[in-house]
């Protein structure tokens, strides 16, 4: 968190907004985490533009992109009976408990921040740039700042959050300075299908745990043994168009 | 002095300057290529947020490939007690010393914060396989010094020889195990992820590395009056049969393995290799860098120099082409490959569904660079290890 923020949006949103994105109750040690349910999903990219402006990301990156199942973009999948179908997996960094880029990263400029959730942060002071976490990274969420970050237009920036350096890694934070304030990440807070649910994976009472668990949440590419903190919920009913 | 000076009288003046002023020239394109990356970034590089490796690290890859030739041939026939090859042991550690240094210069141009590599001893990672390779390499070049020293005394001492060289043998097998381990211990990349990874690498290391010893070999033999000991090229064709034949192995087992058991993800990125677009230079690799080698080196046409250099050559070509193969069939197929894609990285590029990758002027310029300083430091070494010692050649005597 950059020591001369300017005035921080979230101080500026009125009071039932920031009701709306208040973090509920969480447990004494938090493990941050988030449930998206793809039932309610559409497909619209609202959390992947808001997380842009939020985080400040150049021109020709993306911390969080909406991918569309099937073979293309914008076109649905004929689905086992004939039906028309078209579901999407938003995907950003899924926080693993046991990250592969964590461990490959020679300087640990990757780390598991214990202090903050156990969320995968980036020290992009240490960075050295060998993209080695790039790598080594099973869901391709890293980009990397091949040359000077453009901004789309002057004030853009919202300043809520340091620009990276020419040379280094970055990704997504889970927005940690939101969750500082209290309130839950920009790609929740903005879901206009509310299919994004943010909380503590440590707390059992919790609407995240009995959403995940009711829900049967799965992790993606869970084979791989990395423990995501992000879990996707499966459509409870066969959706043709 | 008079030895230097005699040696200098020795070659033919025609190429000398041409050859040093080529690959000074060579040296500078590369570091004028290396500032200009540094000032812009590794945007004027081909690569993107897909395919995040490219020829820097397949140049590295070969590069420590092509240093286990060397160290191996002379440590090796030191530990067999194998006199074959004692004309050649001053040229095999100079090869695999000029090899790993300019390895370890090949990753600085890689890195998008160089000028902040210093970081990596002071606060180093132990998980990072990266941080073993430094260590390694390091250690290996260090040998490579001390075996250079030990030969080039007035009194060849056999014994310190032969600890130097009980010492080498197992650092060179880790450099290379540990340099496919950066790779092979991915859990995000099915084609890297195999237990065979490392053996592959040693056994393609043993062959471009004897590949680069035969064509070094013959390059000085033409150009100087050295003279390696008689017999050398049969032998080391006979050497280069083993190790072609169980590079061939290795890399067999591994297709059949993964083609039988037809495991998704991996099967996905082996396809590329087989019948997708790095199919050309899958089957050149093994036509050009199994097939062909192997068939001079197993016939009687290995009795023949010029064959046998030949066989050398395309190995080492077949082994380069093999380490582009390795790093881009990863790095085509992400895991997770649904539309639109991973993003480009770039303003206005949008996503990269369907990545390709070809490397720009800037990455040739900077290969180019590294290619004349192996060059340069091998002419130096040799002019003052090769030509002008005593070399201790068995057969002529």
């Amino acid at each position: 968190m950059p020591e001369d923020t300017k005035v921080s949006p979230i101080e500026a949103l009125p009071e039932a907004a920031r009701e709306y994105g208040a973090i509920g109750e969480v447990s004494d040690e938090p493990r941050w985490g988030m449930a998206i349910d793809t039932e309610r999903c559409i497909g619209c990219w609202s959390c992947a533009v808001i997380c842009k402006s939020e985080n400040d990301i150049p021109l020709g990156m993306w911390w969080n992109r909406i991918l569309t199942k099937g073979d293309d973009l914008d076109t649905p999948t004929v689905g086992e009976f004939g039906g028309l179908e078209m579901s999407w997996v938003p995907l950003a960094c899924q926080h693993c408990d046991d990250p592969p880029c964590m461990k490959v990263c020679p300087t640990s400029a990757t780390f598991v921040d214990v202090e903050h959730g156990r969320l995968v942060a980036v020290n992009q002071e240490d960075c050295i740039g060998c993209r080695y976490c790039m790598a080594a990274c099973p869901y391709g969420v890293r980009v990397f700042n091949w040359g000077e970050p453009e901004q789309p237009a002057e004030g853009f920036d919202l300043g809520m959050v340091e620009a990276r350096p020419v040379g280094s890694v970055e990704k997504c934070t889970m927005c940690i300075h939101r969750l500082i304030e209290g309130q839950v990440p920009s790609c929740v807070w903005s879901c206009p299908a509310q299919a994004r649910i943010f909380g503590d994976l440590n707390d059992p009472d919790g609407e995240l745990v009995r959403v995940i668990e009711e829900r049967g949440g799965t992790q993606l590419l869970e084979e791989k043994g990395t423990k995501p903190k992000v879990y996707y919920l499966e459509p409870r009913r066969r959706r043709s168009l | 002095m008079s030895v230097a000076t005699a040696a200098r009288a020795r070659e033919p003046r025609s190429w000398g300057p041409t050859w040093y002023g080529l690959l000074v020239g060579g040296m500078v394109v590369g570091l004028v290529c290396f500032v200009y990356q540094w000032v812009n970034g590794l945007a004027v590089t081909g690569l993107s947020n897909t395919i995040s490796w490219g020829m820097y690290i397949i140049a590295f890859m070969f590069l420590v490939g092509v240093s286990a030739g060397g160290l191996i041939v002379a440590a090796g026939a030191e530990l067999v007690g194998s006199e074959r090859f004692a004309s050649l042991q001053r040229l095999a550690v100079i090869l695999s010393g000029t090899a790993i240094l300019v390895a370890a210069i090949s990753i600085l141009p890689d890195l998008g914060r160089p000028q902040f590599v210093w970081r990596m001893i002071r606060q180093p990672h132990w998980t990072s396989p990266l941080i073993w390779d430094v260590i390694i390499i390091t250690v290996y070049l260090t040998i490579a010094g001390i075996d250079l020293y030990v030969l080039t005394r007035p009194e060849p001492r056999p014994g310190l020889l032969r600890t130097v060289a009980f010492v080498a043998l197992p650092t060179a097998v880790l450099v290379h195990s540990i340099t496919a381990w950066i790779f092979g211990l991915l859990v995000a990349r099915p084609f890297w992820n195999t237990a065979l990874l490392a053996p592959m690498f040693i056994s393609s290391a043993l062959v471009s590395g004897l590949g680069l010893l035969i064509v070094t070999t013959f390059i000085v033999q033409r150009v100087t009056d050295w003279e390696p000991g008689r017999g050398v090229y049969d032998d080391l064709g006979r050497l280069m049969v083993w190790f072609i034949a169980a590079d061939g192995f290795l890399l067999f087992a591994e297709i059949l393995t993964t083609y039988a058991s037809r495991v998704p993800d991996h099967l996905k990125q082996l396809n590329v290799l087989l019948v997708g677009r790095l199919a050309p230079v899958f089957w050149a690799e093994v036509a050009i860098g199994v097939v062909v080698p192997f068939a001079i080196c197993a016939s009687g046409l290995r009795r023949r120099r010029g064959w046998v250099v030949a066989a050398g050559a395309l190995a080492m070509v077949g082994v380069f082409a093999k380490r582009i193969n390795i790093v881009m069939t990863s790095m085509f197929m992400p895991l997770v490959g649904l539309a639109p894609g991973i993003p480009n990285g770039r303003p206005g590029q949008g996503f990269a569904p369907d990545p390709i990758y070809i490397p720009t002027w800037v990455e040739a310029g900077i290969l180019i660079g590294l290619a004349s300083s192996f060059g340069l430091l091998v002419t130096l070494g040799v002019r003052r290890f090769v030509v002008t010692g005593r070399v201790p050649s068995i057969r002529t005597g």
